[in-house]
């Protein structure tokens, strides 16, 4: 069977997406790596665990509830491998349907195809490398949070929260409530930062009360704020014991640090959409039209992975993806596009918060020599730079002089910082060094999973070249 | 225009870096040109697969000495390494039919100067601990290997630039006009002789100097695993070629063969098809069973050229003086430096080691309007 | 003092082990989250001592909490603790 549309990702984009997509009576699937649909900021707890619901619970509540009433098909605890079909096709052929493969929650390889793919895939967590930023005991923002709402956990008993963005305070608010201590918070930005952004934050009277209050919790706590400054190592033996801001020192068992969200792109690039280097929306994004049309036909993003403007604008943004997707599959819609005065107010929040959480030049040019940039293989920043003077002008080139982005996450945890790090070495804009290029699996694979029960007379294998 | 330079190459691929590379050594101002990146194409992107069992015969006796090259490039590439490393080479067969294919396949290999022998699966399995069982036949080459073929550009980079080659990537060359002036973005590039290393590119390349040159375009997959510990030891294949195996010293295992992706050359690599991505890795998993235990974390595609008769074109351009020719060889990679060495030694006017390859017997058409 | 934060209802612990030793945890956590709650930030040495592997991202993405349960290579961060899981390093 062809479905009209395939979801790939369910997050608050992906979940409104096929949820509004099948309420028009199409044909949708939708895929998620997780064991339930939520993303990370609406990520449910696991079942038979009950904690208090905050307000991003019951907003992910809503959704998921939409959802299930849908009709969509869902399938979650799948791992996507494989992509193909669309434009991927030989020479002179006319597109595909899209074809994803899949491992299922049970291991069991399935491939789906559908007519229109949308792309909602999220982002993942920018870290401008420091010393020791290696050491057991340092974890992510995002990596926190997911820790504190879905799995009720503190990440230690006392913790510095350091990077940039309002995660900052919502970790840090977060620990202090679940009764663990906040050794420091380290925040990149000044507080001139944080009011020069206070305008657009205006339009969401609700999230500054929300701000407000986490300030309050961390002000009676007595947690000391460092603005406009940052980690400049931590340190420990085998794991971590202290983290260094300057020339002061604080004692910690977890360090969560992040600079900010970078939009996922490992699919629209695997179709080769159009992508353009926009730093105020998290770095590399693909290119949409108003209706969220990437430059493939049939093939759509929304959410965060399009550029970052927060949970609050992807539902929308998910919507307007399957209204077109369904326009251009030949649906007539019953009703037309209702977008509201909030979404317009989310994504000017979403916006200044994105801002905040750009990647941040000084930071970059701060990193050590010999500090570890791309962690899957080891290699420091010297050795980029090295591979700079010795005539490496792209990133793919990169990879092959040093093997950074090579390894097993390819890329993904150190693309932003050995881009800009490259960048700045060669003296040029991100934009001029490219971005990887899109490759299937989308995420690691285990052989066994895929192999599946086969005949060796039965591989096809191809007739041999001549001798 | 600033200079005219002795020799303008256009590729700057394996083939492209050796042929500049020993055309300055021999005393020539050399321009090498690239579109894009030295070594990006199929020369950075192969397998590194340096094994006789894998080459067609007519190309043993360069890629025998191309091995000895790769051997010790360092010496001979001032200081450029592509980690090349030498062990043996086994082509397996699992049914009679490949036992068969292989038999014939290792006579003539053998008779062309490949130093082939045919054990059975028990002495296979001594030589390659990691090899499933099953196996009925096996060819042994103990002149076999591999690099890391990302490397090349690197390699060759310093080297050029110590031979005093213009190396200028990023540039394309969008036409030749007369003899010869290279239309490129970054302003005209006079030489004396043309030198075309396109790869696949080739066919718009000669049609440049109006020869029509049919070239196919092959779209090779590769697939790479995450680092595990030693499963193998050797360059492992089997009888049909469709499959070549080796574990890197940091525990990554290469998964090629040429099983064929999604491409042309307009495009360049497009994708790569997840059905043959499965055959691939099920026809390595068959054959090294412990590969099961691994992660694949990325593939990838490469493109290879042929021509009509699938032996190289290297040699000059049959009717305009001073233009010349190099690439479609085979499993390029592993006879490429030593291609570039021979092609070198005919320009200079030195008779080459071994015969070229010259591309009469592949045009069917040609003008004189260049 | 735990880890885990009080007053979250949770099904009821059960034994995995850890490179032999058992933990206490609870089903449907993460081995990530069960693993640092018992006290093991380094999930595995690697080949270089500075660059070990343990939980970083927790959504899957960085690859760097690889461990083995009952023989398979899994991520910790996406794998549900299971009463009786054989957990190994990569």
């Amino acid at each position: 069977m062809i479905f009209d549309v395939v979801v790939l990702g369910g997050g608050p984009a992906g979940m409104a997406a096929a949820t509004e997509a099948a309420r028009s009576g199409a044909r949708v699937v939708l895929l998620e790596e997780s064991p339930a649909p939520g993303g990370q900021v609406y990520r449910a707890p696991p079942a038979g665990f009950e904690m208090k619901p905050d307000r991003d619970r019951q907003e992910g509540d809503a959704l998921r509830a939409a959802l299930a009433v849908s009709g969509a098909d869902i399938r979650t605890g799948c791992r996507v491998w494989g992509l193909g079909g669309g434009p991927l096709v030989p020479e002179g052929q006319p597109d595909a349907p899209f074809s994803l493969s899949a491992l299922g929650a049970d291991g069991a390889p399935f491939t789906v195809q559908a007519r229109a793919l949308i792309l909602c895939c999220g982002t993942h967590e920018r870290i401008i490398p420091f010393p020791g930023w290696t050491l057991p005991g340092v974890i992510g923002l995002a990596a926190a949070t997911i820790l504190l709402k879905a799995q009720g956990m503190l990440p230690g008993q006392r913790v510095v929260v350091a990077g940039a963005g309002p995660l900052l305070y919502a970790v840090a608010a977060k620990i202090l409530a679940g009764g663990g201590s906040v050794a420091a918070l380290v925040d990149a930005a000044t507080s001139g930062e944080w009011l020069r952004a206070l305008p657009a934050l205006t339009a969401r009277p609700d999230l500054l009360a929300q701000g407000a209050v986490w300030r309050a919790r961390l002000l009676a706590a007595r947690v000391p704020v460092l603005a406009g400054a940052q980690v400049t190592a931590a340190e420990g033996d085998k794991v971590l014991s202290h983290v260094r801001v300057g020339e002061r020192v604080f004692q910690a068992d977890a360090l969560c640090i992040g600079h900010g969200l970078v939009p996922a792109t490992e699919a629209s690039r695997t179709f080769r959409a159009r992508h353009a280097h926009r730093p105020e929306d998290g770095g590399w994004v693909p290119v949409l039209d108003a209706a969220q049309r990437t430059s493939v036909p049939l093939l759509y993003a929304a959410g965060d992975g399009a550029g970052v403007r927060g949970a609050a604008a992807a539902p929308a943004a998910g919507r307007l993806a399957a209204r077109t997707a369904l326009h251009d599959l030949g649906f007539s819609l019953e009703h037309a596009s209702e977008e509201d005065a909030a979404l317009e107010r989310a994504r000017r929040t979403g916006a200044a918060m994105a801002r905040m959480m750009a990647l941040r030049p000084a930071m970059v040019a701060a990193i050590p020599a010999e500090t570890i940039i791309c962690r899957c293989e080891g290699v420091t920043r010297a050795e980029i730079e090295h591979a700079a003077t010795a005539g490496a002008s792209t990133i793919n080139q990169l990879k092959h002089f040093t093997r950074c982005g090579m390894g097993p996450c390819q890329g993904r945890m150190c693309g932003e910082a050995a881009g800009a790090l490259l960048a700045s070495a060669r003296g040029v804009s991100v934009a001029d060094i490219g971005f990887t290029t899109g490759r299937i699996p989308l995420r690691p694979v285990p052989m066994a999973s895929i192999l599946g029960d086969f005949d060796y007379a039965d591989i096809p294998v191809p007739a041999p070249a001549p001798i | 225009m600033k200079t005219r330079f002795d020799v303008a190459v256009i590729g700057a691929g394996v083939m492209g870096c050796a042929t500049a590379l020993f055309l300055a050594r021999g005393g020539m101002r050399v321009v090498l040109l690239d579109r894009g990146e030295i070594c990006r194409e199929a020369s950075g992107v192969n397998a590194g697969t340096l094994t006789m069992q894998m080459t067609r015969a007519a190309l043993i006796p360069y890629a025998l000495r191309a091995h000895d090259m790769w051997m010790n490039m360092p010496a001979w590439c001032a200081g450029g390494d592509v980690l090349a490393t030498a062990c043996p080479g086994l082509s397996v067969a699992f049914t009679d039919a490949e036992a068969a294919m292989l038999e014939e396949r290792a006579r003539i290999r053998r008779a062309a100067g490949a130093p082939i022998e045919l054990i059975d699966g028990r002495a296979a399995q001594a030589i390659e601990p990691g090899l499933a069982d099953g196996v009925k036949l096996a060819g042994h080459c103990p002149i076999d290997g591999f690099a890391s073929a990302y490397l090349t550009g690197r390699a060759f980079r310093a080297a050029l630039q110590e031979a005093g080659v213009t190396l200028m990537e990023a540039t394309p060359v969008r036409g030749i006009d007369g003899r010869f002036v290279l239309d490129t973005p970054a302003g005209a590039v006079a030489a004396q002789r043309v030198v075309l290393a396109g790869g696949v590119w080739l066919q718009d390349m000669a049609a440049w100097l109006g020869v029509t040159l049919p070239i196919k375009v092959l779209i090779n997959q590769l697939v790479v695993t995450e680092r595990m510990p030693p499963v193998m030891r050797t360059v492992l294949g089997v009888a049909s070629g469709l499959l070549s195996l080796k574990q890197y010293a940091n525990g990554t295992v290469l998964i090629g063969g040429g099983w064929q992706g999604i491409g042309d050359r307009t495009r360049g690599g497009v994708a790569v098809r997840s059905d043959n991505f499965l055959g691939n890795v099920r026809l390595a998993a068959h054959t090294v069973p412990a590969l099961r235990q691994a992660r694949v974390v990325r593939s990838w595609l490469g493109l290879e050229a042929e021509t009509a008769d699938a032996l190289p074109a290297i040699g000059p351009i049959p009717g305009i003086d001073d233009a010349w020719i190099i690439g479609s060889v085979h499993s390029g990679y592993t006879s490429g430096p030593y291609m570039g060495r021979i092609l070198a030694q005919a320009i200079l006017g030195e008779a080459p080691e071994l015969p070229l390859f010259p591309i009469d017997r592949l045009l069917h058409q040609r003008s004189n309007s260049a | 003092m735990s880890l885990r934060i009080p007053n979250v209802a949770r099904p009821a612990p059960v034994t995995i082990t850890v490179a032999g030793v058992p933990i206490v945890a609870h089903p449907g956590e993460s081995l990530a989250t069960a693993l640092i709650a018992a006290g093991h930030w380094r999930f595995g040495e690697g080949e270089d001592p500075t660059r070990p592997r343990t939980a970083f991202c927790m959504m899957g993405v960085c690859q760097q909490c690889l461990l083995r349960v009952d023989g398979r290579l899994v991520q910790a961060c996406l794998t549900p603790v299971v009463a009786g899981q054989q957990v190994t390093a990569a």
